[in-house]
């Protein structure tokens, strides 16, 4: 027998950032299993009652995303020489992750060659360039996304009559057509969407409360992300249709729970790697996104804005890591007010920018989609 | 669960190390062959200017002067006293009601300055920091992972009770707040609640199964100022209880301080027990005495606290008042992930500096940054790596950064 030294602390807490991996796969694959359902069963022409093609090409979206992105990185571990990392299923997991993630993001209409390109380069340019898990800048997933959607925008196009909820909210100002939607239907998630996987609002919600207690998702982002976009779509609606509260309502909640808002919460936006490390900047980080997302969907062209703001952050991510020297009470405190109150002045200045108070609008109907139009 | 407890009050020789970490001189007072009594002066160890005495644990006969590794990892000179078994003591003046320079004379006199050393805690410095408040730790050593039946905290309420009372009244301050153990059985609380029911004491519960760092939490709150590495300085004196109950026995009792309970623990051994043993015993006999190792090539032997303790090659170690644990485990390398980034350390660190950006900032070599991130203020706990799901070893990182300036 021998001694031997080993630096202190000799235990450690049972928690493990493999196991926070698997957390989130466990999450990815009954979403898609959701999203695959959701597509053959709703979200169709009502006389029909099922679509299993839909279905089926749902499914194979997210087998070839998954594929796809597994073998871009075994290439680079051949070209490295180095493959011992996929002897066991640990290797598989975050490669999968990734792809599942791009399949889910893009609309059912993406031709096969789209998608293998935007997982392609979701993967190795938004991943392996910077070093893999751990050192990339931007979320790989959301990198492919918008790579797809910035050069294939006519190739990811919907058809005319499908309007999903958020672009009707559009609509409200162009044409003055008001939509119809019940609770119900909302939350079973039988509503026109553009990502495939942004179906069910009540599985996305189980998933955010499971994703919370394994510490995937850090509430401190994803809650203050959420709250924001409640604070701001009360506010804006508020200030939109004053006093009526229906329309008020109406209008938090399409933005809250329809589009890709309750799917980033649980699935991009507080992905650790690309975002703050520490109290106060992830609070920062969480009103900056809810804040942009909300500006891109009120005042630009684009629906949903959720990509771009999220990615916005990304990039923002080290400079606010940057500022930040300690973390205590005062800081905490100075940090929140001066969030609350870039909030109320942002609710404030978009309502009344909606309403024409501040700068008169072009009508935006006319005007051509410019880049990005899609998400 | 622990319950094992066992007495090994009667080494045949008990070996006292003359120096220490923070006392590095020794003047020897005793020759080969002398005869000495349970808590005569062997030696007066200096830091600095200061001079404390090194005390015999055992009546006996000195046999020989030997260079040993301490329980730091150090070589240092011990003296190896043959144990008579008879227990003869020097006579220690006995105090009824002492007042705040009597309780430092009778610590000084058995030469009683430390006997935590891991983490936090403080020596029973009086002389050369302006006490404010004093904080007692109840919870059991090494807590998240083994409990033991608060039977010492039960028997000793009332002498650890006075004895906090004492360590206030020479540190001259009414500030006392003890951290006690939320999950502690009904029994035990409620004679810790009726020994200290007149004395002001400020309680904290903490659930020590949470490694959140609340204790340390709560006095850099309550100190409100830098903590640095020395809560000394800050004004702070931080003790565990078992001390409390030794200075009782010091003051009240004239008892010199040579008893001290271990817990010895790991799968490294066979039986796991708390021993009450003198200071100065081997480890080697305490293990022959708890039936021995397990047949485990490579092993860590482990003194102290879990997250701060310092490590031997050797278990040829004399037994001091400082120790209050030791683990013997198998020597397991955990795999290192990559930094995920999720600031758990940042969350958990009790200074609230943030040790992921100071590892981020050591990793690039930017001096400024380490500086600008306040790396002076680390306690040194051990949280952030504790906490770490990558199980990177955090506070490694931030050492270097300290290293790097200075």
């Amino acid at each position: 027998m021998k001694f031997i030294t080993k630096k202190p602390p000799i235990v450690s807490s049972p928690d493990k950032s493999y196991k926070r991996l698997l957390s989130l796969h466990i999450a990815l694959i009954i979403t898609s299993i959701s999203a695959i359902f959701m597509n053959g069963f709703y979200n169709i022409p009502e006389e029909a009652g099922y679509n299993l093609d839909q279905s089926f090409t749902v499914f194979s979206m997210i087998v070839i995303g998954a594929i796809v992105a597994f073998l871009v990185e075994l290439v680079y571990a051949l070209s490295e020489g180095d493959t011992t990392k996929f002897n066991s299923y640990r290797g598989f997991v975050d490669p999968i992750n990734t792809g599942i993630l791009i399949a889910l993001l893009l609309p059912i209409t993406t031709p096969v060659y789209v998608l293998v390109l935007a997982v392609i380069v979701g993967t190795y340019v938004g991943k392996i360039v910077f070093g893999g898990r751990g050192y990339y800048i931007f979320n790989p997933a959301l990198v492919g996304v918008l790579f797809a959607t910035i050069s294939f925008s006519s190739q990811l196009g919907f058809a005319e009559d499908v309007v999903t909820p958020l672009q009707g909210l559009k609509l409200v100002f162009t044409d003055g057509a008001m939509q119809v939607l019940s609770m119900q239907e909302l939350l079973i998630g039988n509503f026109a969407e553009i990502a495939v996987g942004s179906t069910s609002i009540i599985v996305l919600i189980l998933l955010f409360i499971y994703l919370t207690n394994t510490k995937v998702i850090d509430l401190r982002i994803s809650g203050t992300f959420l709250l924001t976009v409640l604070f701001m779509s009360f506010g804006i609606g508020y200030i939109l249709w004053a006093f009526d509260n229906g329309s008020t309502i109406g209008y938090m909640i399409v933005n809250l729970l329809t589009g890709l808002t309750l799917f980033g919460a649980v699935f991009f936006v507080s992905e650790s790697v690309s975002t703050p490390t520490s109290r106060e900047t992830k609070l920062i980080y969480g009103v900056t996104v809810g804040l942009l997302m909300m500006l891109f969907r009120t005042v630009s062209e684009n629906v949903e804005g959720l990509i771009y703001a999220v990615l916005f952050g990304n990039m923002i991510t080290p400079f606010i890591n940057r500022t930040v020297k300690r973390s205590n009470a005062k800081s905490l405190r100075i940090t929140v007010a001066v969030l609350i109150v870039i909030v109320l002045i942002a609710t404030a200045a978009i309502g009344f920018m909606l309403q024409g108070q501040l700068i008169e609008l072009q009508p935006a109907a006319e005007t051509a989609l410019m880049m990005g139009g899609m998400m | 669960m622990i319950t094992n407890f066992k007495e090994f009050k009667s080494p045949a020789r008990v070996y006292i190390p003359l120096t220490d970490k923070e006392y590095k001189l020794a003047n020897v007072k005793v020759q080969v062959n002398d005869s000495v009594l349970k808590g005569q002066v062997l030696a007066y160890k200096f830091k600095g200017k200061v001079k404390y005495p090194v005390i015999s644990s055992v009546s006996g006969t000195v046999v020989e002067f030997k260079e040993m590794m301490d329980r730091y990892g150090k070589i240092v000179d011990h003296c190896v006293i043959q144990n008579d078994m008879e227990n003869k003591q020097v006579e220690l003046k006995k105090y009824e009601n002492p007042t705040a320079a009597q309780i430092r004379t009778a610590l000084y006199q058995v030469g009683l300055d430390t006997m935590n050393v891991d983490g936090s805690f403080t020596p029973l410095d009086f002389e050369h920091y302006n006490i404010d408040h004093v904080f007692i730790n109840a919870i059991f050593v090494n807590e998240p992972h083994y409990s033991i039946e608060y039977s010492f905290l039960q028997e000793n309420a009332n002498k650890i009770s006075e004895g906090v009372g004492f360590i206030a009244k020479a540190a001259l301050t009414e500030n006392i707040t003890v951290f006690i153990d939320k999950n502690m059985p009904q029994e035990v609380m409620e004679q810790v609640g009726i020994a200290c029911a007149d004395k002001n004491i400020n309680f904290v519960s903490i659930d020590p199964r949470n490694v959140d760092g609340k204790a340390l939490k709560y006095i850099h709150k309550t100190l409100g100022s830098k903590l640095g590495n020395n809560i000394l300085a800050a004004g702070g004196m931080y003790m565990d209880c078992e001390s409390c109950k030794t200075v009782y026995d010091v003051v009240v009792e004239g008892k010199v301080p040579a008893e001290r309970n271990v817990v010895l623990s790991g799968d490294g051994i066979k039986s796991n027990a708390v021993i009450q043993t003198v200071s100065g015993a081997l480890l080697s006999d305490m293990i022959e005495f708890v039936d021995g190792y397990n047949e485990v090539d490579e092993m860590v032997c482990h003194i102290g606290d879990f997250l701060t303790g310092t490590q031997v090659t050797t278990d040829e170690i004399a037994v001091t008042l400082t120790v209050n644990a030791v683990n013997f485990s198998e020597y397991g390398e955990e795999e290192e992930d990559v930094c995920i980034k999720c600031g758990d350390c940042n969350d958990v660190c009790p200074v609230g500096i943030l040790p992921q950006n100071i590892m981020d900032a050591e990793l690039r070599s930017v001096s400024d940054r380490i500086v600008e991130l306040n790396t002076d203020e680390c306690i040194e706990c051990g949280l952030c790596t504790y906490v770490c799901p990558s199980k990177i070893n955090v506070l490694e990182w931030v050492r270097r950064a300290r290293r790097r300036v200075g």
